[in-house]
Parts: C-alpha cells; structure tokens; sequence
C-alpha cells in the first residue's frame, strides 16, 4: 500500500472536521473526526452500556462469528466437493438450494431465536447462513474447474475414488475454497452485526453496543463501533488474502 | 513377462460414437486386428481425427470399444486397465504438486512408503536430468522439462505398456528432437513396450521398431511398416529416408 | 487529477447542503407519535377518539407508532416529529446528550409498570434476580431505569444481572419459552402475561420508586416558539382525557381495547396499575437527571439548570383542570 493511497481520506476527514467545527453539519446527526475519536475513547474507558467495555464487546463479536463460520466450513466443503462430483446429485439438490439461497441472513431471525433461543446459537446460526453459501457455491465451482483430463490422469495412475477426493478435488479446488471463505467470512462478519441487533444474552457484542449507544443517543460512539466493525473486517479479509497466498503458490 | 505371450492384441477392434442430439451412430474405428510384441516401440500415424487418441484411449481403458476384443498379456482389458500407462499431449500434471510430487503420484495410489517413494522418484529426477528442479511448481517449468516430468511420473509405475499421444507436438523443433534422443536412450534401457502416437513421419521413423497406418476415419489399419533399421539412428541416412517417403505418399493417397 | 479534486468538493458540498436541510415543513398539522399498546398513553386515545383535538382546533397526525422510548426521541433527532407521548427517561437521556431538543410540557402517568416472572417461578423477592436474565425495553427507558434504581436501592449490584434488549411484544414469548427468566414493562404487558396464564408481577413500578414520574408529553422546542396555542391545546385535551378516564373507566376501558387489541381483563388489570395525572414533578425529574447521570448515561455540568429548562410548566397553568 502506497502512501498516496491514504491522501483522499485525510483530505475527506479535514473538510469532515472543518465543516463541523463551522457548523455546517449539525453535529448531534453527524460527529466529528474528534468526537469519534473521543468516542473511542469512551467506549474503552467507559463502556456502552456504561460497565460494558469495547474490548469484551470485540471478543464476543469474534467469538460468535467464529462458531458460525467454523460450522459452515465444516459442512459446505465437504457437501461443495461432493457436488462439484456427482452431477446427479447436484442436479437433485439444486432447487432446493437455489430457493433458500436468496433468503437474507437476517430473515431468518425470528426463526433462529424460535430454534435456537436468545443467544450464541441463534446469532451463531445466522452467521452460518452467510457464510455456508459462498463457501459451498465455490467450493462446487472449484471442483468442477479441474480440468477433466487430470482426473483421467490421475486413474491411470492407480488412484481409487478415494484418492481422487483427497488428491485432486481437494488441492485441486483450494483457491477456489480459499475464495469462497474469504467472500464468506466478509458476509457472516457483515451480517453478525445485525443479528446482534436482536437480542444479545451476555449484553456484549458490537452490533449489541451500536444499538445500545443508539438508544442512548451517542452518534459519536455509533460512529466509531461502525469504523472499527470496518476495520475488523478489512484485517480479517487481509489474515486471509495472506493465506490464501501461500496456500496457491503454484497458481 | 512371457515372451511368448503378445502384450496387447486387438480382435475386431470397432467403436462407433452416438452423437447426443440426433442419436446419429458416428463410426470412429472400423475394425482392428493387430498384434504387439513385448518390447516393441510402435509407433501410429494417421490423418487428424482418424481416431488415434481415441484407440489409445481405449487400450487405457478411459472409454470402451463398441465390438471386439482386446487382450492384455493374454488377459480381458478391464476399465482404467492398470498395466497401461498414459502420457498426455498436453502434459496434464498436477499444478499444485511440486515436480518430485507429479512423480510421486503413482506409488502414494499404490501405498508405497514415503521414505522408498522419495529415494525412487529422485532416481528418476537424476535420470531425466531434472535435478534442481524437483520442488518447481509446473508452471515454473518448460515445456520440455513438464513432459519430462509426465513421462517419469508414467514409467516410474512400470505399466506393461506405455500409451503416449503426440507427447512432443506442442514442443519447439529443437526440444522435440533433444526429447526423442531422451525417449530412446529410456527406452533402450528398459525396453518398455510402447505405443506412439504422432503426426510427424520423421518422428515415427526415428524412434520406431513398426509404424502402423492409419486410414481417415472411421480408421482401418492402411499399412504397418517394419523399420529394421539398427539404433542408434541417423537422421539424415538413407534408409530412414526411404522409409519416410514411402509413408508420406501412402498418406498423401488419401 | 485536478478535475477529480473539484468534483468531489463539489460533491462534498452537495452531500452537507442535503444533511444540514430541515426536516419537514411545520403546518397547521402537529406531526405526533406515541408507544404502541402503551396503555400510559391511553389519554392520547380517549382525545383522539371523543374529538377534543378538533374542538380545541387542533389538527393531529400520528407519524408513528414506536416500540420503545429512544426510537421516538430518535425521530425527534431527524425532526420528524412535532410532540410525543414518551416516558421521561428516555426523553431526559436524549435532550441531555443533545440528540434532540424538546420540552416536557405535562405530565401523563405515574407507575404503571411491573416485573414479571413465570407463573410458577420460585422467585418472589427482587434479590433472587442475581443471576438471572431480565428483558427491558431498550437501555434509558422508564423501565431500563426503574429496574436499575429499585436494584441499586436494595444494593444489588447490577453486574449480577443478565439484562438484555427487547421488544415488549417479544417479551411474553420469550418468558414463556424460558429464553429469559423476567421482563419488565409498561402496562398492558404485565397484565397481558397474566391474563395469557404466563406470568405473574414479582414487583410493581411502585414498589420499585413510589409515585414515581413515567410518561410525559414533550414538544419540539422550535415546534413549541411558533406554535404556542397548538401545544396549549394539546396540553387541555391531555388534562380532559384524564378527567374523562377517571369518570368513565369502563368507556375509557373501551377506546383502550380499541388501540391494543388486548382482552377486557388484560385492559382492566392493566388500568388499575396506573395513575393519570397531568401535574409535572421537577423533583422527580431531578432524581432521573441524578439517577442516569450515575449510571453514566448523560454527563450534565449543570443538573438543576437542566430540569429547570427542560420541565416546562407555562402551558399546565394556563390550563383549566
């Protein structure tokens, strides 16, 4: 990243804090730089709700995301490998899959809190959700880009069924995969913010804080919940590019 | 292997194609007798799309004849026969294994311990003159040394017969003659049985023991020519000449 | 690259002329919102439903019904609304951290609101929430607040208590499938639960803070300079709703039905359970101030001055009682 690339922001943040201070911008709708950043500091020192501090609201974010998005791994690659194979069977479970698919995450809240109740298994659930689509979506199309002759290769060199699976699907289809769970890990952190919106158990959380600070009225400290969910987001995104780096060196 | 007995053997070799939309019968191949020797580098030449690949295809047992019989070492071919061995055109290595890895391939399927499947695929990487090369992803190798790579990782299985179809025909002109004074001087060694497909005369002479004719499709074999010729080979000489324009004026008669 | 730098500082002119443009024009109609089945607010329905808003010629428009306090002081924010039935918790926290600018200009009810537990929970005293997880309405409402002070005034400390955010529809279900082990609110919903074989009070909002302060209506500041007469007359119909409430319960009872869709026991429990009145009690608005100011939700540098400019008794004593 080149430092030419951070000056359109600093010129857009000093018009920011210029225009508030001139009072162009009405403030209690739109904080300035400086009041977010006093903002932060608030949410560290302070906490929303006032106990409730930022770092155990960024914890228990992640923690959620994390169990949502580990389970969705866990259950679309596999089910994204063995339907990239087997034309039948992806045939069979197309439909299904394509009618729930354009179902938003959070459509499904009141239904996970129905199942699951108030807690890290509906919020977890939701994230699921955001996350198992695109992984599985690409996982599937991963498979079905191998090229066809390397499968033919791979039989002539004695390989089983098995060793196809674990030889040449999988391999085959990690930058694909790595794609998938990159896309997804960007949706279920977006979408964990929302969900937190309805009902957290621990009162943590940052989608959690954003409301409680709306409900207090604190733009500044919404604001600030808002650029560090940005912000976390980007460093995870990045976390993975470098994975995924390494992981295709021979692409 | 028997001496006696006859590596491959077709009987009334005939496929013909269904073509998806009309259900129209598409014949490729007519019907083939033939008859190889252990030991025998044969070479098949014929016009495009007279069915080359799709022969070779059948003999490994990636698709299935219409009518006839094929025999390996006496034996029924079965589907993805394993004592046939396929080299591709278009090299078809693994990308996300390394050069030794490729290699390796065919001994992991077949359970073979790391530490001896190691020892055996450096072997081969000294052999085909790929040392330093070995932990080279493919797309950092050339042409020649990925074909290098395909051939190693085909023969270091030991099938009965080695199928290759066109190996060298995406290869410049100097690669290609540098790799079939490599493919001799294996097969000199090993004397592996191998079935060659090509387009190119020269090429067909120079390395085989019979080069067999094919007709334009649906194919028929036209002619097997016996190259006696005793190796190593000079290009240029006479003998392989006459040879070479034989074939070629057999071609250009249809 | 210098026609990039003109084109976002026009855009950038563009974007603060849009977000610094009032809200809506200020007509003859008064843009008002209350709290959905709210049953504080039933004087609200009785005038609206006996027509003292026209006789007094006032035009009313109900811009919305929210769900809990903060979003109808959020309203205020973006200036889409002119006056509001609200508790004065939620009011107080938004006009002291500058959100919106309003005054409350009467009162509507003291108490009204209760703890609920499972019918046939264990718990009977307050001290045995320890523990436990308590819906409230959102953070800064009258009951976010009752239940905060009424703990902090038996020395519970708050830390044991898991408190989370609902909406009070959401409550009674989710008290019901043991998702939450107690919720409090407004009126009819304590009630409700009862009524439905759900629940039962543990505590009452008076138990909690005797007599205290719940809703009140507040007005627009800039609304209230042009439009003297029209909260004036909304403060009148306010007090004859009152008045009518305490004469006809049974009728009042009626138009309340009307608004909640909730069963006649429902609505009469309910009603017994809250006290109309329009008379403004600075006192009890002071121990708000203190209160939130204590759970560092507001930071006033100058309380007394605050209560004294944010309780606004001009329009009461120009009333008729």
């Amino acid at each position: 990243m080149k430092l030419t690339q951070f000056l359109l922001p600093i010129v857009l943040i000093i018009c920011w804090q210029t225009a508030s201070l001139l009072q162009i911008v009405p403030t209690y709708k739109f904080p300035s730089p400086l009041q977010i950043i006093y903002g932060f500091k608030d949410l560290i020192v302070i906490g929303m709700p006032p106990g409730h501090h930022l770092q155990y609201h960024i914890l228990y974010s992640l923690y959620r995301v994390f169990w949502g998005y580990i389970t969705a791994i866990i259950l679309a690659i596999p089910l994204g490998i063995l339907l990239g194979w087997s034309n039948r069977l992806r045939l069979l479970l197309q439909p299904i899959l394509e009618l729930i698919r354009p179902i938003p995450p959070l459509a499904w809240i009141p239904i996970a809190i129905l199942w699951f109740g108030i807690g890290i298994k509906s919020a977890a659930f939701i994230i699921f959700l955001g996350a198992f689509f695109p992984i599985l979506l690409n996982t599937i199309s991963g498979v079905l880009s191998i090229e066809h002759i390397l499968i033919e290769a791979a039989r002539t060199l004695h390989a089983s069924t098995k060793d196809i699976f674990f030889k040449i699907l999988i391999p085959g289809s990690i930058p694909s995969i790595l794609t998938g769970m990159r896309i997804g890990v960007g949706i279920g952190w977006m979408t964990l913010v929302a969900a937190e919106f309805t009902g957290v158990k621990q009162g943590y959380g940052l989608g959690y804080m954003i409301m409680t600070a709306r409900d207090i009225h604190r733009p500044d400290e919404i604001l600030a919940g808002m650029f560090l969910i940005g912000l976390i987001g980007f460093l995870i995104d990045i976390g993975l590019r470098l994975v995924e780096r390494k992981l295709v060196q021979w692409k | 292997m028997n001496d006696l007995s006859l590596a491959l053997e077709f009987s009334g070799l005939n496929k013909q194609f269904i073509s998806g939309d009309s259900g129209q019968k598409i014949p490729v191949i007519e019907s083939i007798d033939y008859q190889l020797k252990w030991g025998t580098f044969l070479s098949i030449i014929g016009p495009s799309g007279c069915g080359k690949t799709t022969l070779l295809r059948i003999v490994a047992g990636l698709d299935q004849a219409t009518k006839g019989q094929i025999l390996i070492n006496g034996q029924k071919i079965k589907n993805c026969d394993q004592r046939v061995g396929l080299i591709f055109q278009e090299y078809a290595l693994f990308p996300w294994r390394t050069a030794i890895k490729n290699i390796e391939f065919g001994l992991e399927t077949q359970k073979i311990a790391g530490n001896k499947r190691k020892k055996a695929a450096m072997e081969y990487i000294h052999a085909f003159g790929l040392q330093g090369f070995e932990k080279k992803y493919p797309k950092e190798l050339s042409g020649g040394m990925k074909q290098r790579v395909a051939i190693a990782r085909t023969l270091i299985t030991n099938p009965d017969i080695v199928l290759m179809d066109e190996p060298f025909a995406s290869l410049d002109s100097q690669t290609r003659n540098s790799l079939q004074e490599f493919l001799f001087s294996i097969w000199h060694q090993r004397k592996d049985t191998i079935i060659f497909v090509t387009h190119n005369v020269d090429e067909a002479v120079f390395l085989s023991d019979q080069v067999l004719v094919l007709s334009p499709r649906p194919a028929k074999i036209m002619k097997i020519y016996e190259v006696d010729i005793p190796r190593p080979r000079d290009r240029t000489s006479p003998e392989i000449n006459t040879i070479r324009k034989e074939i070629l004026e057999n071609l250009s008669k249809n | 690259m210098k026609n990039i730098y003109i084109f976002l500082l026009m855009l950038t002119a563009v974007l603060l002329c849009s977000c610094s443009q009032a809200a809506a024009s200020q007509g003859p109609t008064i843009r008002m919102a209350y709290l959905q089945n709210d049953i504080h607010h039933l004087p609200l329905w009785v005038a609206l439903e006996k027509g003292y808003f026209q006789k007094l010629e006032v035009d009313i428009q109900i811009e919305g019904v929210f769900k809990a306090g903060p979003e109808i002081m959020s309203a205020f924010a973006a200036r889409a609304l002119d006056m509001a039935y609200v508790g004065e918790s939620p009011a107080t926290t938004a006009v002291a951290n500058g959100a919106a600018k309003v005054l409350a200009v009467s009162q509507v009810n003291t108490e009204g609101s209760a703890i609920v537990v499972k019918k046939d929970s264990q718990l009977s005293t307050l001290s045995e929430l320890k523990g436990k997880t308590i819906a409230v309405p959102g953070h800064s409402t009258v009951q976010d607040f009752l239940l905060r002070k009424g703990l902090s005034q038996k020395e519970i400390p708050l830390k044991d208590l898991n408190i989370i955010v609902l909406k009070p529809p959401e409550m009674i279900t989710a008290l019901d499938h043991n998702q939450i082990d107690a919720f409090i609110a407004w009126e009819p919903y304590p009630s409700q639960s009862q009524t439905l074989g759900i629940g039962r009070n543990l505590a009452t909002s008076r138990e909690l803070w005797p007599n205290h302060p719940c809703c009140v209506i507040v007005a627009s500041k800039k609304y209230t300079k042009n439009h003297q007469d029209k909260v004036k007359a909304v403060v009148q119909a306010n007090i004859q709703a009152i008045n009518f409430i305490e004469q006809n319960p049974e009728k009042a009872a009626q138009i309340a039905l009307q608004y909640t869709g909730m069963r006649i026991e429902t609505i009469t429990r309910a009603m017994q359970n809250v006290h109309y009145t329009a008379k403004l009690n600075k006192q009890g608005e002071l121990e708000y101030v203190q209160f939130l100011t204590k759970l560092g939700y507001i930071n006033l540098s100058d309380p007394e001055r605050f209560v004294q400019t944010f309780v606004n008794s001009t329009f009461l004593n120009q009333c008729t009682f």
